[in-house]
Order: C-alpha cells, then structure tokens, then sequence
C-alpha cells in the first residue's frame, strides 16, 4: 500500500476560518506520522479530510494510486471506499450496542459472513484484550477499555491506514503510557500506516516515525521526530518540541562568532550569514552546561531556583535579565543566589533569522 | 463553472438534499396559504355578492375590510368577538397563574405530604380535552331556560343557575383555566426548584418575615416563569374554539375563533378568513412579547442550581389540612366533571336523576324514537356513526402520529447536521410557524387551499389526506423540537462512525440514529396520537359530514342537545387519552409533561 499524499490542500469554515491552509505532506507507507500541534491548528481537520468525513476547499488527496478527492476532476472518494480506519477523539461507542456488536457491525454493513466475523471478532478481541467485555454495554466500560473497543471496532475491518484522534486523552497518565507501547505494538504487528493525531510533543517524540507540524493550519515542518528535535525548521517548531522548553537567546553576529548576552558560540564557516545580522539562538536545557569559574566566551549568570529530579538537576539561571532552563547531570548541587558561569555546547546549531525560520536547514 | 458544479455533485450529500426538500414543501404547505388566506379577504365569495351589491364572484373588494373594522356591523362582527377573546386569554391566564403557581408552590417549596401523587394527578386536566370540562359544566349547571333541562346542580338544589354563570365568557374563562393550570404547575415548579434555597433563609435570617421573603426573593426569580406561563395560556386562550363553541354558543356570545367558524360555514369566508388573520397577528405579538420580556428577564436573573433545597416551609399543623384540600380540589377538578358526564349518560330523561331514570340506552340501546331524547339514533357503542367516526379518529391518529414522528426525526435531522447555515435556521424557523397559527385559522387555511385542485395535489376537499397534511403541518412544531434535540444528543460522530464502515443513510439511521433515541421518539410519537385523538377545532372546518372524527360528531350532537351521545363520547374518548399515556409512561418511560413547555 503506498503513500498517502496531500496536495495543498486547503479547508475553509463559512468563508473566513482558515481551518488548514494550503498543507503538502506524504504520509509514507508504513509510517507512524503524527499531526502535532496545539489545540485548534487544523489537526482533526486534516485527519478528516484524508478519512473523507470532510472535504477540502481545494487540493488533492491521493491514498496509495487513488485519486481520493479532487474538486477540479469531481471526485470524491467514500470513506468506506478509502480503506482506512478511524478512532475517534470521542471513541463514539454506539450506546445501544453490545461490545461485541460495535465491533462487528461494519463486518454486518459489508455483508461479511457469520463464520467469518465470528473469526475476525475473536482475533481482534484477543489482540486487544477485550474478549471478556464482549457481551457489555459501552456504558459499562471504563475509559480505556472503551477506547480498546474502539480501537478493536476500526481493526477489525483491517485497514491499509489507521487513523486516531488523540486516542491517549481521555486516560490517565499511567493508562496513557501503557497504551503508548501498546500502540506501538499494535504498529508493528499489523503493519498498517499509522495517522496520529496529538497535542502532546512527548507522545509524539516518542511514537512516531514521523512528525507533522501544524500551527494555525499550516504545516511547519515534517520529519522524523530526532530531526525535528535537533533541527527545528523555525522558532514555533523549535519551541514546540522539547521538554523543558528551548531556551531563545537574542544574539547578534560578530567575527564569525554569535554573541548573545556575554554567551559565545563559534560558526562553522559554511553557515551564510552577515556581519552585524541580529539572529535568534535555540539552546536545549542539556545544552547549556554551569560552571563555578569564568572563561571568555562563558557568560556570568546567578542560579534562581534549583530543581532535583533525582537524575538530574533542572536549574532556573537568570543571565542579565533574561531566565534560562538548564539541565545538569554532574554538577555538584548549586543552591539559589550562587553565581555560575555558562558555557554553550551545542549538540546541533539552531539559529533563526529574524522572522524566525532556521538558518541551517533540516536535511529530510 | 466546471468546479462549481463539482462542489454542487460531491456536496450532495442526504442531510442536504433532505433539507432543501423539506424547504420546499414547509414553504409550500406552510408559506403559501398564508398569502393565500390573506388574498381571499379581498376576494368576493359564491354568498358574498349578495352583500355587495354590483360585484360578481372573484372580484377584488375591500368590503369585507370595511365590514369588519369600520361599518356599524363591525362590532357584531369583529370587536365584540375580539373583546371576548382578550377578556377570557386574559382571565383564564391569570387564574391558571393563581392556581398553577399556588400548588407548584406548596409542592415544591413546603413539607406537603403526597407530593408524587399531587403532582401526576396535575397534569390529567391538561391531558383531557380541553372541551370535557365545557361539557361537564353544562351537564352539572345548565338551566331549563335556555339549555332545555336543568342540570345536576339545579336538580340537587333546587336552585336555578342564572344565564350568566350557567353559559358565556364567565364559564369559558373558568373551565379554560381549569384546563391550563398544569402549565403554570409546570413552569413555575421548575423555576423555584431551581432557586437555591440559601437565599431564602438568608432572607428570613435577615429578619424578613415569611410573606416578605415570599413578595421579595421568591415572586422576582420565578418572574420570568410567570410571564412565560401568562403568555402561553394567554396564547391558547386566544387560539381556543371547543370551550367557546360548546358553552359560548347557546347565548350567541362569540370570540374570534367561533365568530370564524360561524363566518365560514355561514357563507362569508371574507370576513372569517379576517379574523383568522387577527388571531395569527395577536399570536405573533404575543410570541414577540414572549422574546422582549423574557428574552431580558432571563439574562439578569441569575439562578443557581446547586443550592441545598433543605429550606422546606414547614406547614405545621396545617400539612394534612392543606394537602387534603389540594387533592380534593384536584379530584373535583377530574372526578366531578366525569362524574357528571357519565351520570348524564345513564339518565334516560335529560335532567331527571333518580334511579328510576337509570337506563344503559344511551350507551347500548336500540334505535328509537320513543325511548328517552327520541332522536332515533342507537346507543354509541352500537351507533354506526359514532363508532365510524371514532374509528377515523383512531385511524388519523395512528397515520399523523406515525408522519409526524419521522418527519420530526428527520427535520430535526437536517436542521442539526446543517447546523450554521441558512438552511438550517430557515427550516427551524419555518416548521415552527404554524405554532403561532390558532388551528382553527389553519384549519381555514387549508380549508381555502385545498378546496380546489391544486398541483400536485387533486382537489382535497373533504378527504382524508387533508385532514392528515393539517394535523401534521399543526404538530409539526412540536414533533421537529423534540426531533432536533434528540438528534442534538447524537454527537455526530456516532454517524460518522458509521460511515466509516459504509453504512448507507438508511443503515445509519434505523441502525444507529432511531435505535439510539427509541424512547424520545417514541413520545414524540405519543403527542400527536393524543392531540389528534381530542382535535377539534383544527379539523372542524375540514371534515364533511359523510367522514366526521369523533371530536366533530360531538359537536354536531351537541348543536341538536343530544347530551348524553355527546357526553358518552367524551368520556370514551378521555378514557382511550389517559390509558394510553399511563400506558406510554409504564412502557417506555416517556412522559407527556415534557413535550407541554410550549
Ligand atoms: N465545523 C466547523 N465549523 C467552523 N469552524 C471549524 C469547524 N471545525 C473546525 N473549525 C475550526 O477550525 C480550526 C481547526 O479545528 P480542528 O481541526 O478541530 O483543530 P484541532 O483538532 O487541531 O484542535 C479551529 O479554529 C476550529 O474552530
Ligand atoms: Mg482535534
């Protein structure tokens, strides 16, 4: 089964809500990709584009050599017809159904025989861990075996695709990290592409073999999930991934050097930028590193608070007025008020130009 | 271009074709007569020419305008009759407000015992038909001068009722709010079940005493409950032709919907087809009063839900003396006037109650014309007439009840799933429409439309369809709230899941969208089989006397005083109204009182 692809397509609301604008992205075949991004940027939007639920103001759709939707050419594929499967946001569990007759009813609508559904049931519901639950009401069931039976419900026609609409939300933080390796089981062992819709940057990281970026309905940046860590394509992306945020120092070009609030940083000779630009400096809490004596191109700041996590130490440093978040896993343990001097080791270069795209390009 | 219509193909999806069809047919069956009954008070009818002289039938005149407003007919004619309506909506608003508000205030405020059976007992008046208690009254206080024999009350008595009391405005106002205080019941008992009790006491903490707070705190939140139930009793009473003609026609006292009746079926359509544009202008006041004065009032009160309801008022010594009194009243409201009815019934000579009288003729007897009123007809359960006529009505209602279920359903339907758009909020607007008609002035106006052939329809006159298209456009309201917010309820996605999988429209909706909602349907269903079962004044003007309801038939039975057919065949009919709504409510847990709000 081949790609997915979008092909700028675009979805207005009553003529004026840009909902998603203008996005071009290939979902790879066998992929896990995610739709990240914050809440209201277009992602459930998208996802119901490619599940045919809602249609493009304009673009195209392509699943695997099908043309799924096309204004210009009249077509519109069903979404029955698209071989995929959703789970929704909400599970919508039909209320009056059984466990067992939820999962099979689309078995029912496609006329599958009994012997068959009765297979495909059993198979689906052991996958998932559902087969006592069966006989249930969905009112019977607790949020995460409803999202089991959701997720069972949408295999069990085995699609080529399966989508999912913030599937973790609803649960509670143990249950989401169970069914985060769950899920990614579930990749490998169907093999299926898997869409993922999600506002959670960890969750992303951590799942995906790829990553969409979306802010106000606009893709900003698609790659795996290390690349986008490492090389953000702009400021929003770069602050969007990474837990504690991205530290952002203003900073300027001087001699081959970037200079930002004392912090000196060298550039390789291949980056093109002019003497004097002012240009933005991204540096991870790891990549910052405290250091009780100063050194030329280190910049003298005073720890704020100082945070434990039992690996490591998060310190808040304030340099000249600006708050910083470092992260140290030797450092003796520093305590408010004690003046450290900080040395920027990047493990990648994030610098961005004044409208806040990156000036050293994400290669995927 | 070529997009254009591409949109247009891959848009066409059910909820829209479904919209755009019932637009069309609303705008035809609901638009449409208006402008045509508004046309026919300019128009000279077949009688008409011989008022006015020089004209032949079909031509356009302002007589009928004239006549009404400002010829010195005009008060027989119009004034009189409005007067009347204004002077009854007003009293029997006010009175149901008085009777309403006081028991939802002893129910829901106060440590009254028998509160259950209080307030399902409530609601039966409301669910008769609003005409039984006209009927009673005249079985218990009609007198020799005028209704023939005298009633029960004269004959237990002695005493003689005077016209005024016996027939006209006075007895219509009184029998109408009897009918409509479970209104006020219901909205002011749901106003105060919501007022936090907190500020009563602190009210009564601050030292005010039990009248004050009551005046001060209690009457200001549930105002705007009060001005709602005012309007729509207001609203009722002016739409209301069963108690008027039953009680106000003997002493020739008319209001606008009897004076239209009386209009049309006397040859002048013009002048009738005025007063039904009068009374759907007043209901359309009344309707925009409803929104300047609630539509405010409700912003500023602030009404929390969540307040502890401890703060009963402690009735004291006076519990049981209170509730009695309320159950008593109740019970007389319901058992006295059936009571009544029935006794009627058994009694062979009109206004003789003695067991010697007794006979079971007018239910089972032969056809005579010696024994008791002479009127040669069998007795009902034996009467062909009667029986076919009751049978129509159980068949009417079983056909509007089912049409009107669906389309509910699916006009609820395509106003949810096109939620945002114009259509939408046409739709939801032209389906609530005939609401503000009194459905005597629908009556006329199908009466009007239907009378010739009219594409795609053949002449309907006097057929069974147009008596169904009237039932089902009148309910139509009702049916498409109760379908939109029980659709509303259906997120969405439950479909789309559906369609996900395949499913066609029809799959998804007897599959997953009625299945899910049964019982709100089913009620939806309950209302109009019971509204149809006691219609009359929607379909007095369209049945002919060879295919009458059982609601019609009483009426002509009453014009000749036969009382004791007429009374049986209420009874039967309240009996066949009760049982199915008990019935409805053990079965499937439906509940009437929800679809009254209005
Ligand atoms: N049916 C709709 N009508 C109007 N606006 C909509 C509709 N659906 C979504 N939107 C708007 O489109 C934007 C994107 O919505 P959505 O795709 O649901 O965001 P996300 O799933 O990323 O939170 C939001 O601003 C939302 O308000
Ligand atoms: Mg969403």
């Amino acid at each position: 089964m081949p790609d997915i692809v979008l092909d700028s397509i675009s979805r207005t609301y009553g003529g004026s809500v840009k909902a998603v604008h203008d996005l071009t992205l290939t979902v790879p075949d066998g992929s896990f990709t995610t739709l990240l991004g914050p809440s209201g940027c277009g992602k459930t939007t998208t996802l119901r584009m490619i599940a045919g639920l809602d249609m493009p103001t304009s673009g195209t759709i392509y699943i695997g050599d099908q043309l799924a939707f096309s204004l210009e050419r009249g077509r519109s594929l069903p979404p029955a017809k698209r071989n995929l499967g959703l789970v929704f946001q909400s599970y919508a569990l039909w209320p009056h159904l059984t466990v067992a007759k939820n999962i099979t009813f689309g078995l029912e609508v496609q006329r599958v025989d009994k012997i068959e559904t009765a297979r495909r049931l059993e198979e689906v519901a052991t996958a998932l861990q559902i087969d006592n639950l069966l006989s249930r009401y969905t009112s019977e069931l607790s949020g995460g075996q409803q999202q089991r039976v959701a997720i069972a419900r949408v295999l069990v026609m085995r699609p080529a695709t399966l989508l999912l609409d913030e599937p973790l939300s609803n649960l509670d933080a143990t249950l989401r990290m169970d069914m985060r390796v769950e899920l990614k089981r579930l990749h490998k062992e169907t093999g299926a592409t898997i869409i993922y819709v999600t506002h959670d940057q960890l969750e992303a990281l951590t799942m995906s073999t790829h990553i969409a970026l979306m802010q106000s309905g606009e893709l900003q940046q698609f790659a795996p999930p290390l690349e986008i860590y490492a090389r953000p394509a702009n400021k929003l992306a770069a602050e969007f991934l990474g837990n504690p945020r991205i530290n952002l120092l203003d900073g300027v070009i001087a001699s081959g050097c970037v200079v930002c609030e004392g912090l000196q940083l060298t550039l390789s000779p291949e980056i093109a930028v002019t003497e004097g630009e002012k240009i933005t400096v991204g540096l991870r809490a790891e990549e910052l590193r405290l250091h009780p004596t100063s050194s030329p191109s280190w910049a003298e700041a005073h720890v704020t608070t100082a945070l434990p996590t039992g690996s490591d130490w998060y310190y808040h440093i304030k340099m000249n007025s600006k708050t910083l978040i470092v992260r140290q896993n030797d450092t003796p343990n520093l305590q408010p008020g004690d003046v450290v001097y900080v040395e920027a080791i990047p493990n990648t270069l994030k610098l961005f130009d004044s409208n806040g795209c990156a000036l050293i390009v994400s290669s995927a | 271009m070529r997009t254009i219509y591409n949109r247009f193909r891959i848009g066409l999806t059910p909820q829209r074709v479904l919209s755009v069809v019932f637009l069309i047919a609303l705008g035809y069956l609901v638009i449409f007569p208006l402008f045509l009954m508004a046309k026919e008070t300019f128009i000279v009818h077949p009688l008409e020419r011989f008022q006015i002289p020089g004209s032949t039938i079909g031509d356009l005149t302002l007589s009928h305008w004239i006549r009404s407003f400002v010829s010195e007919n005009s008060f027989t004619f119009f004034y009189r009759p409005l007067l009347n309506t204004l002077q009854i909506a007003f009293g029997l608003s006010i009175l149901a407000l008085l009777i309403g508000g006081t028991l939802a205030w002893l129910v829901v405020r106060t440590d009254i015992p028998m509160k259950n059976v209080i307030t399902n007992a409530a609601i039966i008046p409301y669910i008769m038909p609003s005409w039984t208690l006209a009927l009673a009254w005249i079985a218990l206080f009609k007198n020799e001068r005028i209704g023939g024999d005298q009633g029960i009350f004269t004959a237990l008595t002695g005493i003689s009722t005077p016209d005024w009391f016996a027939y006209g405005l006075f007895p219509i106002t009184i029998t109408l709010a009897l009918h409509y205080f479970p209104f006020g019941f219901m909205l002011i008992g749901g106003a105060l079940r919501n007022i936090d009790a907190q500020l009563e006491e602190s009210a009564e903490l601050l030292g005010a005493s039990r009248v004050a707070t009551l005046r001060r705190i209690v009457i200001p939140l549930v105002l705007p409950a009060i001005f709602s139930t005012f309007l729509l009793t207001f609203s009722r009473g002016l739409g209301t032709f069963g108690t008027p003609a039953f009680l106000g026609g003997p002493v020739r006292e008319f209001v606008l919907s009897t004076s239209l009746y009386a209009n049309l079926i006397g040859g002048r359509p013009g002048i009738g087809y005025l007063a039904a544009l009068a009374m759907i202008v007043l209901g359309v006041l009344v309707l925009y009063m409803d929104h300047k004065i609630i539509g405010t009032r409700r912003s500023y009160v602030t009404i929390s839900g969540k307040g502890a309801r401890a703060g009963l008022v402690a009735l004291g010594r006076w519990r049981w003396p209170i509730a009695s009194i309320l159950m008593g009243s109740i019970l007389a409201v319901i058992v006295v006037p059936l009571g009544a009815l029935a006794i009627d019934t058994f009694m062979l000579r009109p206004g003789l109650y003695s067991w010697e009288n007794f006979t079971w003729h007018y239910w089972v007897g032969e056809a005579s014309l010696s024994v008791g009123l002479g009127t040669g007809e069998p007795g009902i359960l034996r009467n062909p007439e009667l029986m076919s006529a009751l049978g129509n009505t159980m068949k009417l209602a079983v056909v509007v009840a089912l049409i009107t279920g669906i389309l509910g359903v699916l006009v609820g339907y395509a106003i949810v799933r096109m939620r945002g758009s114009w259509v939408s909020q046409a739709l939801d607007q032209l389906s609530f429409l005939p609401y503000l008609m009194p459905s005597i002035a629908l009556g006329a106006i199908f009466l009007a439309m239907f009378a010739v052939p009219r594409w795609p329809f053949p002449s309907l006159h006097g057929t069974f369809t147009l008596l169904v298209i009237a039932c089902v456009v009148s309910y139509l309201p009702y049916a498409v709230k109760a379908g939109v917010s029980a659709i509303r309820q259906i997120g969405p996605e439950l479909e789309e899941a559906a369609i996900m999988t395949g499913a066609s429209w029809w799959t998804r909706m007897y599959r997953v969208i009625i299945p899910i909602q049964k019982s709100t349907y089913f009620s939806g269903l309950l209302l109009p089989f019971i509204s149809v079962t006691r219609e009359l004044s929607l379909l007095i003007l369209l049945v002919t006397p060879t295919a009458q309801l059982a609601t019609t038939i009483t009426l002509r039975y009453t014009d000749r005083g036969w009382y004791p057919y007429t009374n049986g065949m209420v009874l039967l009919l309240v009996v066949i109204v009760v049982t199915c709504t008990i019935m409805s409510r053990r079965l499937m847990g439906t509940n009437i009182a929800k679809g009254l709000g209005g």
